[in-house]
């Protein structure tokens, strides 16, 4: 069993009679890829930055690596990276200045040329930061949150408003650093980022966690589960398939299988094949994190984060 | 050890990005220098002719043109004739003249039988070169009497520049008024926008996850600041030097002051930048209170000449020990003088580090 290398207890954090944070727990596993996953404005982002030593909290506790950040904020920020949500760097200074420049506010850092190509940015090494594409200014934040080799790295919407190619390219460094053993704390409010990436997922809405652990596991705990649509099967294919299932339904020509067992797959397929059933089509429909997001907030998750 | 190490890599980093801002090297330079062109070209007298004064010569006569002959000689007036038949009221009004000299018929013959006899002088009052036309104008009617009464000149003013070196003139006065005041908004509009725009773009929230401290960021800036305005210094030296002679002295004491002016107002712009959000406001902010204080502490015209109330106000201001300290040091050769605005300079300057670093923290709310 890996160990904890955050924990975090009753964390709360409140502005006046907003409570942005309302009563936290958890731990994160050395080595693992732990997203929190929710809308903005969930306290997603003030949480890590609690955690991350850059912003008070109103009561709680938290340890990073075994010190507290309330006395040992200097040790922690030696042992974590940190790549802050809307990241800039500067303007002025090329992509290689700046790792330059970071790496060298700490006692031990990594070389430039290293990080550049961990990042995969080694034709941009001397261009200006202002003259990059957001994707490509995210990897130089990535380069500069890894600048002094911690333990862990705390990456807070790292893919927000890039382009679904940049984002997929920021999602392989991410890969990158989970191989290379770090712990990874991820921001977003893309389900398919935190189903892709992470080992957890805490589902966070209102300052609250509402659902944590392993895609797979919040899915089939929380989600509607996996359902087989025969698409033209028709009132004979329904008939047909009658009791394989908890739940069988029809809706208009098609015909909605529920699947509460492992085996209800292939036997709806021997079923239907052996009989010579017609249909146009089978498909096996998944349960994702957004249903689960919706079932349990009753709220829909839009593009730019926002509830719909 | 490591703190000068994140001081030294703030300050190279400042540096560079100066730089490789065309702006921010325009502005270092050409601000100063065109102060300095702009106000040298008004205020440097040539000698020329300068005030304008019309003459109605109704007497026309050896001794009204030897009058005007010496008006020609002061070199001060330009004098322009006006026919004897034209009225003087319209003439007056409709080529808005402000000092208009009517030499009465019989000025001549009144002159030789030592009989009074006046000139007409007629002045706009609202008009200050006015004044300087009819002070002329008396102290050559005075010399006049004096030549006719026989009488030797037993007291005259002997006019002479109270400086310790005569050769001194508006533009020294004015230089080191430059100097403190380019160092003033310098430091305070690039403290001011480096602060607030470092703030709202997220550059602080990353620094803030490392371990460079607030009082390393600050030394880092201010010692920037600090050359910075000596670029600048050695530029207005430099541009004083070859359009307008002027004769300054940079001594320890004027060095001293223009390094605790970068340091002060350094420091002002970081307690300015704390209180506004924006980048946009903050230079409005900035402005808001270097400009007046441009005005205000004898950046451009001695404090002397200035209200009563309004030399109260100046005493508030810290820019004015600056430009009183430096003219002490630079054009005076006052040493006490400048060593006492020396010291208050230095004071207010701690007093702004230490509540500029006090305010300043990475950590948010």
């Amino acid at each position: 069993m890996a160990e904890s290398v955050i924990t975090v207890r009753k964390l709360v954090k409140r502005y006046g009679d907003l409570i942005a944070v309302d009563g936290i727990d958890f731990d994160v596993m050395s080595g693992e890829v732990f997203s929190m996953l929710g809308p903005n404005g969930a306290g997603k982002t003030t949480t890590v930055e609690i955690v991350e030593c850059l912003k008070s909290k109103t009561s709680g506790e938290v340890k990073v690596l075994g010190f507290d950040i309330d006395d040992k904020a200097r040790e922690v920020k030696k042992r974590i990276g940190v790549l802050p949500q809307d990241f800039n760097a500067f303007d002025l200074l090329t992509v290689k200045e700046n790792i330059e420049y970071f790496g060298g506010m700490f006692h031990e850092h990594l070389p430039a040329d290293e990080l550049i190509a961990l990042v995969d940015l080694e034709d941009k090494r001397d261009e200006y930061f202002k003259n990059l594409s957001g994707g490509l200014k995210q990897r130089v934040g990535v380069a500069i949150s890894m600048v002094n080799d911690p333990d862990i790295v705390f990456l807070d919407e790292p893919t927000t408003g890039l382009d679904p190619k940049a984002r997929r390219e920021v999602w392989e460094v991410i890969k990158g650093l989970k191989a290379k053993g770090k712990t990874v704390i991820l921001t977003t409010h893309y389900m398919e980022e935190a189903e892709v990436l992470s080992d957890r997922v805490a589902i966070i809405d209102g300052g609250r966690f509402i659902a944590t652990g392993t895609p797979g596991d919040i899915i089939r705990e929380h989600g509607s589960g996996d359902i087989i649509v025969v698409r033209g099967g028709g009132m004979e294919a329904y008939t047909k398939l009658q009791g394989i299932s908890s739940q069988v339904e029809r809706k208009g020509n098609d015909v909605v299988v529920r699947v509460d067992r492992k085996q209800v797959l292939p036997e709806v397929v021997m079923q239907l094949e052996r009989s010579g059933t017609y249909y146009e089509e089978m498909q096996l429909r998944r349960s994702t994190l957004e249903d689960v997001f919706l079932s349990l907030t009753g709220k829909r998750l839009g593009d730019g984060g926002e509830v719909e | 050890m490591a703190m000068g190490r994140r001081i030294r890599i703030n300050f190279i980093a400042q540096a560079k990005m100066f730089f490789r801002s065309p702006g921010s090297v325009f502005w270092t330079v050409a601000f100063p220098v065109l102060l300095i062109l702009l106000f040298g070209a008004i205020f440097s007298n040539t000698g020329s002719a300068t005030y304008t004064i019309y003459v109605q010569d109704l007497d026309h006569s050896a001794s009204s043109q030897e009058l005007l002959q010496g008006f020609n000689d002061t070199k001060m007036l330009n004098v322009v004739m006006v026919d004897p038949s034209i009225e003087p009221d319209a003439y007056i009004k409709d080529n808005s003249i402000y000092a208009f000299l009517i030499i009465p018929e019989g000025f001549e013959t009144a002159l030789k039988e030592k009989q009074s006899v006046a000139l007409e002088l007629r002045i706009d009052n609202s008009s200050s070169s006015a004044l300087t036309v009819q002070s002329i104008v008396n102290s050559m009617v005075q010399s006049l009497n004096l030549a006719l009464a026989d009488g030797t000149m037993v007291v005259s003013t002997n006019v002479q520049g109270v400086s310790a070196d005569s050769q001194f003139n508006y533009i020294d006065f004015f230089l080191p008024g430059v100097i403190g005041l380019t160092a003033m908004t310098t430091t305070v509009n690039w403290m001011v926008g480096l602060q607030t725009r470092y703030r709202q773009n997220g550059i602080f929230k990353k620094l803030a996850t490392t371990p460079i401290t607030q009082m390393e960021w600050l030394t880092s800036l201010v010692l920037w600041q600090i050359l910075t305005v000596f670029l600048s210094v050695a530029i207005i030296m430099v541009v004083g030097i070859l359009a307008f002679d002027v004769h300054l002295r940079l001594d320890a004491i004027s060095i001293s002051i223009i390094v605790l002016t970068s340091a002060l107002f350094s420091a002002l712009g970081l307690i300015i930048a704390r209180f506004v959000k924006e980048e946009e406001t903050g230079g409005v902010a900035a402005g808001a209170i270097t400009f007046p204080m441009m005005f205000l502490a004898g950046s451009f015209f001695p404090l002397e000449s200035m209200p009563e109330y309004l030399q109260a106000i100046a005493k508030l201001m810290p820019l004015t020990y600056v430009n009183n300290g430096l003219r002490d040091a630079m054009i005076y050769g006052n040493t006490s003088g400048a060593v006492y605005n020396l010291l208050i300079v230095a004071m207010l300057t701690v007093v702004f580090m230490v509540v500029g670093v006090a305010i300043s923290t990475w950590k948010q709310d």
